[in-house]
């Protein structure tokens, strides 16, 4: 396990280059993000361990970053003072655009992976914004009407998006929809609806909405999504049956769940960090042959939502809530940086948590 | 870094919102989160009421409740465009009406256009029976027994005020002291309020005028003209004796040139040495309140306009002497329960039964008075007392509206001892 120490900053977001295996970028923000200035750096990985390349430093709190699909030097941070700002990591100190439209803190930024040309950004402010890095407005504004954690692009189309937010809705966006319509809005998921009752099992009971914080999309099967949050529970949904509620419901974690992520290389792995200061790995139970349906007595076998989904180990390094995780493209399948509020990065292979 | 106080007011705001992920509270309330636009909140998207006419010798006076109900519900049909099969209940406060008004008013709506299959009922909480009517239309449509629903209020008091509205106390009720304590008029309990809450007269008029004077300025200014729908009816000249057709379009109890002093003049009614009279308590008048509610979903599935939403309610219970307490009980309970800072609401509509009440209740919970009922109230316009409780809604969410405020909350005493208050937000 490789380790890096933000001093005085407390650790938002980390996201490995899509370009360079050894390149990784973490925002930060001094005391919490709670008031005060943020930070960017830009760490290596070299024989020696993690070295800084470079750090931007910014007037407010930074709270996610995402690197550049198109150009392999340039990153976006979400900043708290309501920007979303490019650096590019060979030229000093300031941001080479920034974008001032958010009434309120910037949340979650992501670039398109398919389209390459756009990026979006998420805010309290209750909106989600489309971008052009040439535009100096926005292209789109998409309302949510609430404070939103996380957006995202579809790995799998240019312009499909999905959003989560406090409200406890899974939202998702067809660009290629009318704008008229209900601004792009093509479905909005309720996520604390139970899981469909089955026969041979009890009904379940209601369960109240949370504020859901972070979500994913699965990188090979293209209309699954896993949503976490404040209760705690990661849950996958799969889009083409919005209302037959979570197919797979991980519990484990201790505290909300800040942050999810897919594996890059296996389609049933993911990978999370919470507020109770661990990062742990699942499987969702899909690549053990579930949701097949038993005909001869009608009993649905269902593993995922009744244990087949499960943790497959944790990691309990860091010290403080880990707010950020994500996995290399690169190597061996495995490789994982994450942080958190103890200032630390930590650079490891989650192959050595598993059981 | 112009703004500290902003600065630090952002850190709070951070602050607690991590605090929430930890504590894993169903989401956040507060003034923030109630003004999020959710899919299930509880929408109005027509409010309106009928003028309020002086009792006895009004516009209304020789209308019956259920036709000025009537009236209400032919207007509300009209202005929001909804079709009447769609609604699936209403409820329909009144206080005097004999059986509660429940046969005439399910006439009434079926005269007005609703169909058979549109039920109807009636409820009386007093002074609160209008707002109650909406609460539990809100209520109904949140719980998935309804999906469309309209709670109104009606009350002639010109024809249904009178001691026949409350029938003898049993021996065994007048033997409970609490309970006989029920029967004792209002007026001659807030007058005894107000003599131990220490409310003097001087201060009662002030307030009263300022209702008064606010009311006037309102209806020059037309404040109360989108509110209001006008009705046509036939009226009596106690003069003549001649019946006529008028349209009533203004609520003729607002009087100009009242100050502290003219009003300091009157006679006390209900002591020699009181400080109650007619100039500083509710008029007894006539009129009728609509508000139509469903689910945000379905009021844009439907195109309907939404004005403003129902967010929460409250109901406590004082002791019947102390009747006049009921909003300084009921609204703490109603912030509370959505987390509001009493700063945090624009306009507060607490209905004025008596200046004296009214003026407790606002000095007890340190209330802006600036805030509370910016176009009168019903010592100047009116009290007809089932349909206050509908009608503040109308009122509240026009003024909102019009200065581009949001939340709101309406409130009023209940006789017997009672208070009730809701909380609103403008759209």
């Amino acid at each position: 396990m490789l380790e890096f120490r933000t001093q005085g900053y407390n650790g938002y977001s980390v996201k490995y280059s899509p370009f360079f295996d050894s390149r990784i970028a973490v925002a930060a923000s001094a005391n919490f993000g709670l008031v005060g200035n943020g930070r960017v750096y830009i760490l290596g990985l070299t024989p020696n361990g993690i070295v800084v390349e470079k750090w931007f430093d910014t007037q407010d709190s930074l709270f996610d970053t995402t690197w550049s699909e198109s150009h392999e030097n340039q990153l976006l941070a979400a900043s708290g003072d309501g920007s979303v700002k490019l650096f590019d990591i060979t030229l000093s100190q300031f941001p080479i655009q920034s974008w001032q439209e958010h009434a309120r803190e910037v949340f979650s930024v992501h670039w398109n992976l398919v389209g390459k040309d756009t990026f979006l950004s998420s805010s309290w402010d209750g909106t989600i914004k489309i971008w052009n890095p040439n535009a100096n407005a926005s292209l789109t504004t998409l309302p949510t009407h609430s404070c939103t954690y996380s957006a995202e692009f579809s790995p799998h189309s240019p312009s499909i998006l999905s959003s989560v937010s406090s409200d406890s809705h899974l939202r998702v966006f067809d660009l290629r929809t009318p704008a008229s319509a209900s601004n792009h809005l093509t479905m909005n998921i309720p996520i604390h609806t139970p899981p469909k009752p089955r026969m041979g099992a009890a009904a379940p009971v209601g369960v109240p909405p949370s504020e859901a914080l972070t979500h994913d999309w699965n990188k090979y099967r293209d209309t699954i999504i896993a949503t976490a949050g404040v209760d705690r529970l990661i849950r996958t949904f799969d889009i083409r049956a919005p209302a037959a509620g979570p197919i797979a419901v991980l519990s484990g974690h201790e505290y909300a769940v800040r942050r999810i992520t897919w594996s890059p290389h296996l389609s049933d792995i993911l990978l999370s960090a919470s507020y109770d200061m661990t990062c742990r790995v699942w499987t969702d139970g899909s690549a053990m042959g579930v949701g097949s349906v038993r005909q001869e007595n009608m009993v649905q076998d269902d593993p995922m939502v009744y244990g087949g989904g499960k943790e497959m180990g944790s990691m309990g390094r860091h010290t403080e809530f880990v707010t950020g995780v994500d996995w290399c493209l690169f190597g061996a399948e495995g490789w994982c940086a994450s942080t958190g509020w103890d200032e630390r990065v930590l650079v490891w292979d989650c192959r050595a948590i598993m059981q | 870094m112009a703004n500290q106080a902003g600065r630090s007011s952002t850190a709070q705001e951070r602050l607690s919102q991590v605090s929430d992920h930890l504590s894993g509270r169903g989401g956040r309330r507060g003034k923030r989160s109630l003004l999020e636009k959710h899919p299930d909140d509880i929408v109005v998207t027509c409010a309106l009421r009928t003028p309020i006419t002086k009792g006895g010798k009004g516009g209304f006076k020789d209308t019956a409740a259920a036709d000025l109900l009537h009236g209400a519900f032919r207007a509300l049909i009209e202005r929001s465009g909804i079709d009447p099969k769609l609604v699936e209940d209403i409820a329909v406060g009144a206080v005097l009406a004999p059986g509660g008004g429940a046969t005439e008013f399910r006439a009434a709506a079926l005269a007005a256009g609703f169909p058979t299959s549109t039920a109807c009922k009636s409820l009386n909480r007093q002074c609160s029976s209008g707002l109650q009517a909406c609460v539990d239309i809100a209520n109904q449509i949140k719980a998935g027994m309804i999906e469309i629903g309209v709670g109104a209020g009606a009350e002639s008091m010109s024809q249904q005020y009178g001691p026949q509205a409350v029938t003898e106390f049993s021996e065994l009720l007048e033997n409970y002291k609490e309970a006989a304590n029920c029967k004792v008029p209002m007026g001659v309990l807030s007058e005894q309020m107000a003599k131990d809450k220490k409310i003097p007269r001087s201060e009662q008029d002030k307030f009263a005028a300022s209702s008064f004077h606010k009311a006037v300025e309102a209806q020059k200014k037309g404040l109360f003209d989108e509110e209001i729908a006008p009705l046509t009816v036939k009226w009596t000249d106690p003069k003549t004796d001649e019946e006529k057709t008028i349209t009533v379009s203004r609520d003729d109890g607002v009087r100009e040139g009242i100050t502290a002093e003219s009003l300091g003049k009157i006679r006390p009614a209900f002591a020699k040495d009181g400080s109650i009279h007619a100039g500083n308590a509710s008029q007894i008048s006539d009129g009728a309140a609509a508000v139509l509610l469903m689910k945000r979903s379905t009021a844009q599935r439907l195109g309907q306009k939404i004005i403003g939403k129902f967010v929460q309610a409250s109901v406590v219970g004082v002791p019947p002497l102390l009747m006049g307490v009921g909003p300084a009980a009921a609204i703490p309970v109603v912030l509370e329960k959505t987390e509001l800072d009493k700063n945090e609401v624009d306009i507060y509509e607490i209905n004025e039964a008596f200046a004296s009440q009214c003026l407790y209740c606002i000095n007890e919970l340190g209330l802006d008075i600036n805030k509370v009922n910016p176009k009168g109230g019903a010592i100047a316009f009116g009290h007809p007392l089932g349909v206050t409780g509908a009608r503040q809604v109308s009122t509240l969410l026009t003024e909102l509206r019009r200065t581009g405020k949001n939340i709101g909350v309406t409130s009023m005493c209940v006789g017997t001892g009672m208070g009730m208050a809701a909380v609103w937000v403008a759209e």
